[in-house]
């Protein structure tokens, strides 16, 4: 399978604190990768990383070409795109709207071309709509019909999370990074994200880096599993080769695993 | 060299009024993220104060009490008065707006401006007032410097502002109260969760603030400044100024910021023009900001992805 | 159909929360089933008509004066309402409209003193230069401000601001007129003819407000509008979400300075002069009263602000007009605010009574404490010589000064007061703002509109933070 991530010895440092230290990862396509790690371990430094909020050191390749150094507008345009942990939404646009604001970097329309209503401005508004109808209908019932124009302020946790893939879906990107996609969602919740993401690379074709702690959420859709610990990978592997290796285990819980079992 | 020990003195001097006027934005800001642009107006009210505590005892040329006392005094009551002043705006227009967005207690300052200056005007007339100090302190005793003479309303103006920007480090830094304004600060939710009485802390920060600035009011009345309705705008902008270099919400900011304002503004008038000298402040701003956009003493925000 | 959770359950309260009530609800509905551009057309037609009715010269004024702050606001609604970037450098654009204006359609590049010479461009010349270079100097502080964020953008255009008044006032005299100003300007011309009355340019307004208003809603819901509210909500999600911000913020400013520069074109070419306070900052918070009054975001709200507040400062500029708003709102503000019916009608039965009573003792005591003449004059002025308490001579400002001491005293009173006791304060404050307003406020009618304008600022700020026409914006702080 091709490489379609690629970092290559990745560090950063905030002062003297090491965030991520020669850091090595890859993505294939239409893979699934999880990233796990405890709290601090570095692992949303790690999306920033790559999506351009922080310039690292080494390299960061995607689909071939170094990214480091591009600005996030641009890195999302080549096709990475990613949602947020602390939720990140355009709380007072429409649902809708949310979606077809990260349609920018698709469209062309200057804003002369959007007062006149040009032949382009017009195609365009119309393939947005058409798009963002399109990635919301992903989502099912939930984000359908009278949901469309409702300010983002009045969903629900889950259905803000739900929209924050949607507009990461929205952006055309090929590489969708999610953020703690299930967290603070109920058990039912956990499980639907838990299908809703395999069915994103299964009907969408999308390759997925996705952080996560909840483990029965990594442990159904990863094909590769990587660990972080003090911003540095512990091990790599299948799930159950990664939640057994005894310095995940430590990491977790710290030395002794046994005396706190007891 | 006597033009520059000249123009140092009367930087400083000016500079310690900035400072003073500059701690109560910066506490303000500090506490409730508010441009609070009456406060420059509350050092016009204190000036106005100390102008008619002199009227009452008898006027410049006739005072029935000694000197010290009458200071004394005026400092008093301008402390008070403003500071009281100060805590009732926030009671009645500011503590509503609270969960406002960020641009109504704006528009409320700039309403709140409006109507302090435009009440002074009605009450006392829009004539140019004075303490006429020079009929009752002797001016031309104080310490001479190769040749220059630093008076005593000049040498009381650096003492008391160093002295209150001290005890307010005190107060900040090693006090409880001080403390609960540092929570209150960094977290309103969080410290009304905590047991801290929000209200109380913010109604007595900016009884602090504006008492500072109606004292000052006063002295820059002793320092021979003309009193009218209309001398808050300037001084509060200038004051913002200083309060914006030195890091807005620092309170050792605004001290330096303070200072290094009527420095400015002293040298840019006696060596370069008088005419420019507001010009030159405001650009020696906008190019503090553009190279440390948060101000010398400023923390950079904090910004979680 | 997904079974009914905790979302579903979140997201019908804002449905109720959001359907409005009554009479309003259903003008609400109304006006949301018509499309905006009908309502805009309505607009227009208002605004023709209200020309034709015969309205004297100070009327028309009013009227172009409502027009360029409509347009003033609108322009800063781009910047501030939509891009989020807190500009309070605003009104140097305006100035920079108005002087370039004034520049190419008079004297200013000839003989100033002697008025001969210069450069009399006709106005289809001059907008467009004026226009492009304003939208320059947008572009440049645009630039600037990428640095700053927030309350510290806010400072560094407030000094802009007076920075463009300070160097009309000091450079270049011989051109820009320093103090002076640039007068005797040419009136809009081109093809031969040109506009020579307050009423042509009310037109002329009205078409380029009515044009920028559909211009701006086409904006509003095109790729770049939607960019500009995402990056005003989150920044770093926006950029994220592939907006480039930094061009995004440097074209709002860059928007906003174009429509400020025509408002300035077109205030300079009905004044036919222009001078250093027309853009001072009062001027500018003038125009963020109106947007904020308005609401902050809608264009509708913006041009509602502009024309609010132009004719409540007509009217308190005014001494008999100013009286009809003032005992107009105290009158509004007891009939609104007071429930049940019952007690309202005992309050305002109070109010005369007390009225009455109290100037029938003290005229018994005294006859010249009651022998002032009220303030205002024409009806209302008659009524209240019956009514309120003014001495007669120069007895009456000292008497109105302590009125308007007592008066402030029991505003906070009240405000402090609850329940039947606040219904009692009421009564002596109204009858004291009575006497205060015969003695003294109308008398320094000047100073009054200024108070009141700030009094209107801030009782409005805490009855409706977001306006009038605004709605409830979720900020992330």
């Amino acid at each position: 399978m091709a490489r379609l991530l690629e970092l290559d010895k990745v560090c950063l440092s905030f002062g003297g604190l090491r965030a991520l230290h020669e850091l090595d990862l890859h993505v294939d396509e239409h893979e699934i990768v999880s990233v796990i790690g405890p709290n601090g371990a570095g692992k949303t430094t790690l999306f920033n990383v790559i999506t351009g909020i922080y310039h690292p050191g080494g390299e960061i390749r995607f689909d071939g070409r170094n990214i480091v150094g591009l600005a996030p507008h641009r890195i999302t345009r080549l096709g990475i795109a990613r949602t947020f942990q602390s939720l990140r939404l355009f709380l007072n646009m429409t649902v809708k709207e949310n979606v077809k604001a990260a349609t920018y970097g698709e469209t062309h329309a200057t804003p002369v071309e959007s007062i006149l209503r040009l032949p382009r401005a017009r195609r365009e508004e119309r393939e947005v709509d058409a798009r963002a109808e399109d990635v919301l209908g992903f989502f099912g019932q939930r984000l359908q019909g009278y949901r469309f124009d409702q300010p983002a302020y009045v969903l629900s946790y889950a259905n803000r999370r739900r929209l924050e893939i949607a507009r990461a879906m929205a952006t055309g990107a090929r590489l969708l990074l999610l953020d703690e996609p299930a967290a603070g969602m109920n058990p039912n919740e956990t499980h639907e994200i838990t299908e809703l993401i395999g069915r994103l690379r299964d009907e969408r074709g999308y390759t997925i880096l996705v952080i996560e702690h909840d483990m029965h959420v990594v442990e159904g859709i990863s094909d590769r599993v990587v660990a972080l610990d003090h911003g540095e990978k512990l091990t790599e592997g299948s799930f159950h080769e990664v939640a057994n290796h005894p310095e995940v285990i430590e990491a977790y819980l710290g030395r002794n695993p046994e005396a706190l079992q007891k | 060299m006597q033009i520059f020990i000249q123009t140092l003195v009367t930087g400083i001097v000016t500079g310690c009024l900035y400072a003073l006027i500059a701690l109560g934005y910066s506490m303000v800001y500090g506490i409730l993220k508010l441009l609070n642009f009456a406060h420059g107006d509350l050092y016009m009210i204190g000036a106005f104060v100390g102008y008619f505590v002199i009227q009452w005892f008898g006027g410049a040329t006739a005072l029935i009490i000694p000197v010290p006392l009458l200071i004394i005094i005026m400092f008093l009551l301008a402390g008070v008065g403003v500071g009281g002043l100060g805590m009732a705006i926030e009671r009645f227009a500011y503590r509503p707006l609270r969960d406002a967005p960020r641009i109504a207690p704006l528009i409320t300052a700039l309403g709140i401006s409006f109507i302090l200056e435009d009440s002074v005007l009605l009450l006392f007339g829009g004539f140019v007032r004075q303490y006429n100090a020079p009929a009752f302190i002797p001016f031309s005793t104080g310490i001479t410097v190769d040749g220059v003479n630093i008076d005593v309303v000049q040498i009381m103006i650096v003492t008391v502002s160093v002295l209150m920007m001290l005890g307010l480090f005190v107060l900040v830094n090693r006090t409880l109260f001080g403390k609960s304004m540092r929570a209150v600060a960094s977290d309103r939710e969080a410290a009304e969760m905590l047991g801290i009485d929000v209200n109380r802390v913010v109604a007595l920060t900016f009884f602090i603030g504006s008492a500072l600035a109606g004292i000052a009011g006063v002295m820059s009345g002793l320092n021979f400044e003309p009193i009218s309705s209309i001398i808050g705008f300037l001084a509060g902008l200038k004051a913002f100024t200083a309060a914006v270099v030195g890091g807005i919400g620092s309170i050792p900011g605004a001290m330096i910021g303070g200072l290094l304002i009527g420095l400015c503004e002293s040298f840019s008038s006696s060596y370069i023009s008088s005419q420019y000298s507001d010009l030159i402040v405001f650009g020696i701003l906008i190019a503090t900001m553009l190279v440390r956009p948060q101000g010398v003493f400023g923390q950079p925000p904090l910004q979680k992805v | 159909m997904a079974p009914v959770g905790v979302d579903e359950w979140v997201a019908r309260s804002g449905d109720k929360r959001e359907q409005a009530t009554g009479l309003r609800g259903i003008l609400v509905r109304i006006s949301e089933r018509v499309g905006w551009w009908p309502r805009l057309a309505l607009l227009a037609i208002g605004g023709f008509v209200f020309a034709q009715l015969g309205i004297n010269v100070n009327e028309q004024t009013v009227a172009f004066n409502s027009v360029i702050y409509a347009i003033l606001a609108v322009g800063l609604n781009i910047t501030v309402g939509w891009a989020g970037l807190l500009d309070l450098g605003y009104v140097a654009f305006f100035g920079v409209g108005a002087y370039g204006y004034a520049l190419f359609s008079s004297h200013a590049f000839g003989t100033l003193a002697l008025s001969t010479g210069g450069i009399h461009l006709p106005v289809i010349a001059t907008i467009p230069i004026v226009l492009v270079a304003a939208g320059i100097l947008g572009v440049l502080i645009g630039l600037v401000a990428l640095r700053l964020e927030g309350d510290y953008l806010a400072i560094v255009t407030l000094f802009v601001g007076t920075a463009f008044v300070e160097a009309v006032n000091n450079i270049a005299p011989t051109t820009l007129g320093g103090n002076n100003g640039l007068f005797g300007l040419d009136p809009f011309h081109a093809f031969g003819g040109r506009i020579s009355s307050v009423r042509g340019y009310y037109y002329l307004g009205l078409i380029m407000l009515i044009v920028l208003m559909a211009a701006l809603r086409l904006l509003e819901h095109s790729r770049t509008g939607r960019a500009w509210r995402a990056l005003r909500d989150d920044p770093l999600a926006a950029e994220v979400m592939t907006v480039p911000v930094n061009a995004l913020k440097v074209m709002a400013f860059s928007f906003g300075a174009i429509v400020a520069a025509l408002a300035g074109t077109l205030f300079a070419g009905e004044q036919d002069s222009v001078f250093p306070p027309d853009f001072q900052s009062i001027i500018l918070i003038t125009i963020y009263a109106c947007l904020v009054l308005g609401g902050v975001g809608g264009i509708a709200g913006a041009v509602l602000g502009g024309v609010t507040v132009t004719v409540a400062e007509a009217l308190l500029s005014s001494p008999t007009d100013s009286s009809y708003l003032f005992y107009g709102l105290i009158l509004l503000a007891v009939i609104a605010r007071v429930r049940p019916w019952r007690h309202m009608i005992m309050v305002v039965g109070a109010i005369v009574g007390l009225g009455l009573a109290a100037r029938a003792i003290v005229g018994a005591i005294s006859h010249s404490a009651v022998s002032g003449s009220a303030g205002t004059v024409g009806w209302i002025g008659r009524v209240m010589h019956h009514y309120v308490i003014v001495p007669s001579g120069p007895a009456s400002l000292t008497y109105g000064k302590i009125m308007y001491a007592i008066l402030i005293c029991a505003l906070i009173l009240i405000v402090q007061l609850k329940g039947v006791w606040r219904l009692v304060a009421v009564v002596p404050t109204v009858y004291v703002a009575a006497c205060c307003w015969e003695s003294l406020l109308i008398v320094e009618s000047g100073t009054t509109a200024v108070v009141m304008l700030g009094a209107i600022l801030v009782v409005m700020m805490a009855a409706r933070p977001h306006g009038l026409l605004g709605q409830r914006k979720v900020e992330v702080v």
